[in-house]
C-alpha cells in the first residue's frame, strides 16, 4: 500500500516542483524555514514527553525529588526490575496479547463470514444485510447492557465473556470485506466449485490469501481498539489477575502515585514492546487506517 | 437480488453465516437495542433482584432539578470537547499533511512519530502527560515558574478540560494526518503543473486545487472525529478520573451512574438511568453527525 501510494506522490512532487524549484535550491531559503519550522515544533511536542519519560525512569526516587526536570545522572536501571516485579506486568501483557489476538481474530473471521456472501449476493435480502453493516457503526453506548448480558449469561468476570464482547465490535469490518471482495472475480468461486471445493474450504483456505490486505486491515483496526480499551475491562473484569496491560498500569499508577520514577519505568515496560512492534507494523497500520477511512 | 450459489448445498453457507451473525448480534447489536428497553426499567447491577418497568421515569430524572445541573454540565463539556477536538485536530492535521506531502527530509519518520500515540494506548498516554503536567515537579510547572505562576494543571478546574482536549488531539492527530495524506496523494499532479504554468502562487494552488479536491477526505475526517469525540471517554477517565466536574462528559456520566465510578458502590444503583443517558447521548450524536454530514456533502458539491 505504501509503495503504491508513494508513486503518485513522487509524481506530485515533480509536477508541483516546477515553479518553486528555483527558490528551493538556495541554501536556506525562507520557504525551507516555513516548511521545517512547524514540523520541528510538532516533533518537539511528540518526542519531548517520550524523552522526559525515559529520563524520569532513569532517576532514583531521591534524585527525582531533588531535581525533577534535570537530566538523569544516577542511571537507576533498578527501577525497571522493581516495577516489573511490583506491577506484575508480565501477566497483564500476556492478558492484553491474548484478548487482542483472539478478539481481533474472531472479529475478522465474523467480518469474513458475513461480508463475503453478502457481497456475492449468495443470500436473500442483500440490502437488509448492508443496512445492518452500516447500522453497526452507529450504536449507542452499551456499557450497561453488555455488563447485564454477561452477568446473566454467567460470563461476568470471565476472559471468554470479555473476548466475545470485544470480538463483536467489528465496526467497519464486514463493510470493508464486502467492498474488497468485489475486486475478486466471481469466476474463481465457480472454478473452485467445479473442482469440488466446498464452501467452507473456499472461504477459509482459498479466499483469505486473495483478500489478505483487507483482512489485515480489519484485524489491525480491531486489535488497536481492543489494545486501547480501559473502560470495558474495568466493568467486566474486576478480578485483578485478568486485567489487561492498560488497566494493570492504571492500577499501578493508583498504588504508586507519588513514585514517579517507578511509574515512568512501568510505563516504559508497557510501551517498550509496542514501540518495537510499531517499527515493524507501522506501514500496515497506517495503510489500514487510510483504507478504512476512505471506505467509511 | 439472489445470485445462484455455486458451492452446492446452501446449508454450509447458512451455518457459517449464522455463526458469524450470532456473535455480533448477541454481543453487539442485542445490547445496543436493549439500551432502549432497559432505559424504561430500574434494572440493577445484581442479577437476582426484580426488574420493574418505570416508564419514562429515568428520562424525567435526567431532566429533574436534582440532576439537571450535573447533566447540563456533562452535556456542555461533551460539546466543548468534541467541537474543540474536531476543529483543532482537523486544522492542524490538514496543515501538517500538506507540509508532509512536500519533499521534506525524513517525511516518513515524521509521519510515524505523529501516528505513534495510536498504538501506545490511553494509559501510557495518560501517564506520560500526567508526568509532564505534574503540578509539583513537572517540566510544565518549571516553565510556569519562570513567569512566576503555578497551576494544578489537571487538578485546576479552569484548565483541566483544555488540557484534556490538548492530549486528545495529541493522541488522535496521527490518524487524521494519514487520512489527509492519502487524500492529497490522490490529487492528480497534472493540476499543479498546469496551474504552475498559468502562474498560480503556492497559496492559490492550496486554496483552489488542494482544498476543493480534498473535500471528501475532509468530510470523512470531520465525521470520524465528531462521532468519536462525542463518545470518547477513555483518555479523560485516565487523566482526570470518572467524576471530575471540570471534565465530566456524557459517556463518563453513563459510566459513573451505571457503575459508581471509583468512589461509591455501584451495585445498588439503577442502571436504567445510565441507559437513559446512553439514549440521550445517542440521539445527540445522531442528530449532530447527520447535520454535519448533510452540510459537508452540500459544501463538497458547491466547491
Amino acid at each position: 500500500m505504501t509503495a503504491q501510494l508513494t508513486r503518485p506522490l513522487e509524481g506530485a512532487l515533480r509536477g508541483s516542483g516546477g515553479a518553486p524549484a528555483g527558490r528551493r535550491r538556495r541554501p536556506v531559503s525562507l520557504g525551507t524555514v516555513v516548511q521545517y519550522l512547524p514540523v520541528a515544533v510538532i516533533m518537539l511536542v511528540y518526542l519531548f514527553p517520550l524523552a522526559f519519560l525515559l529520563n524520569t525512569a532513569l532517576k532514583s526516587n531521591a534524585e527525582f525529588f531533588a531535581n525533577p526536570v534535570g537530566i538523569a545522572h544516577t542511571f537507576a536501571f533498578g527501577n525497571f526490575p522493581t516495577a516489573w516485579e511490583k506491577g506484575n506486568f508480565g501477566a497483564y501483557m500476556l492478558n492484553s496479547v491474548l484478548y487482542t489476538l483472539v478478539a481481533a481474530f474472531l472479529g475478522t473471521v465474523c467480518s469474513l463470514l458475513l461480508g463475503f456472501p453478502v457481497s456475492r449476493g449468495y443470500l436473500r435480502h442483500t440490502r437488509l444485510w448492508y443496512g445492518l453493516f452500516v447500522a453497526m457503526l452507529f450504536l449507542p453506548n452499551t456499557l450497561v447492557t453488555q455488563f447485564q448480558l454477561l452477568l446473566r449469561l454467567n460470563l461476568y468476570d470471565t476472559q471468554l465473556g470479555y473476548i466475545l464482547i470485544m470480538a463483536a465490535g467489528v465496526g467497519v469490518g464486514p463493510l470493508l470485506v464486502s467492498g474488497y471482495v468485489k475486486s475478486i472475480p466471481r469466476e474463481l468461486d465457480e472454478a473452485a466449485a467445479l473442482d469440488g471445493v466446498g464452501y467452507w474450504r473456499f472461504v477459509f483456505l482459498f479466499l483469505p490469501p486473495m483478500i489478505k490486505p483487507v483482512l489485515t486491515t480489519v484485524f489491525l483496526l480491531q486489535a488497536i481498539g481492543v489494545w486501547n480499551d480501559i473502560i470495558l475491562p474495568t466493568i467486566l473484569l474486576p478480578d485483578q489477575a485478568k486485567f489487561p496491560a492498560t488497566l494493570g498500569l492504571f492500577a499501578f499508577q493508583g498504588t504508586y502515585s507519588s513514585e514517579w520514577s517507578l511509574l515512568a519505568a512501568a510505563t516504559i515496560i508497557v510501551a517498550g514492546p509496542l514501540l518495537v512492534a510499531y517499527v515493524f507494523l507501522q506501514r500496515y497500520l497506517v495503510a489500514s487506517v487510510v483504507g478504512s477511512a476512505v471506505k467509511g | 437480488m439472489l445470485n445462484s450459489f455455486v458451492f452446492g448445498r446452501r446449508s454450509t453457507l447458512n451455518i457459517s453465516f449464522a455463526l458469524g451473525l450470532s456473535v455480533i448480534v448477541v454481543f453487539g447489536i442485542l445490547p445496543a437495542v436493549a439500551v432502549l428497553v432497559i432505559s424504561f426499567t430500574d434494572v440493577r447491577a445484581l442479577p437476582y433482584l426484580p426488574v420493574d418497568w418505570v416508564g419514562i421515569e429515568n428520562y424525567l430524572s435526567f431532566f429533574s432539578a436534582a440532576h439537571l445541573g450535573y447533566n447540563v454540565n456533562a452535556l456542555w463539556n461533551t460539546l466543548v470537547f468534541a467541537f474543540a477536538v474536531t476543529i483543532f485536530q482537523n486544522v492542524i492535521a490538514l496543515l501538517l499533511a500538506v507540509l508532509l506531502n512536500q519533499r521534506l527530509r525524513g517525511r516518513t519518520f515524521y509521519r510515524a512519530v505523529v501516528f505513534l500515540p495510536t498504538i501506545l494506548g490511553v494509559t501510557v498516554i495518560g501517564l506520560i502527560w500526567s508526568l509532564v503536567f505534574n503540578p509539583s515537579a513537572g517540566p510544565a510547572a518549571t516553565v510556569w515558574s519562570w513567569v512566576g505562576a503555578n497551576s494544578a494543571f489537571f487538578g485546576d478546574p479552569g484548565m483541566a478540560l483544555g488540557l484534556v482536549i490538548f492530549v486528545q488531539i495529541w493522541a488522535g492527530l496521527g490518524i487524521a494526518v494519514v487520512i489527509y495524506l492519502a487524500g492529497l496523494q490522490a490529487i492528480s499532479p497534472d493540476l499543479y503543473e498546469i496551474s504552475g504554468v498559468d502562474g498560480a502562487t503556492a497559496w492559490q494552488k492550496l486554496r483552489w486545487i488542494t482544498y476543493p479536491l480534498l473535500a471528501p477526505s475532509i468530510t470523512a475526517n470531520m465525521l470520524l472525529c465528531i462521532v468519536g469525540s462525542l463518545q470518547s471517554y477513555q483518555l479523560i477517565y485516565v487523566l482526570t478520573g470518572p467524576n471530575n466536574p471540570a471534565t465530566q462528559v456524557l459517556s463518563l456520566a453513563i459510566f459513573t451512574s451505571g457503575f459508581g465510578g471509583s468512589s461509591s458502590g455501584g451495585a445498588v444503583q439503577s442502571q436504567g438511568y445510565a441507559a437513559a443517558i446512553s439514549m440521550v447521548q445517542f440521539v445527540m450524536v445522531t442528530v449532530i453527525s447527520i447535520t454535519v454530514l448533510v452540510y459537508l456533502r452540500k459544501r463538497e458539491q458547491v466547491l
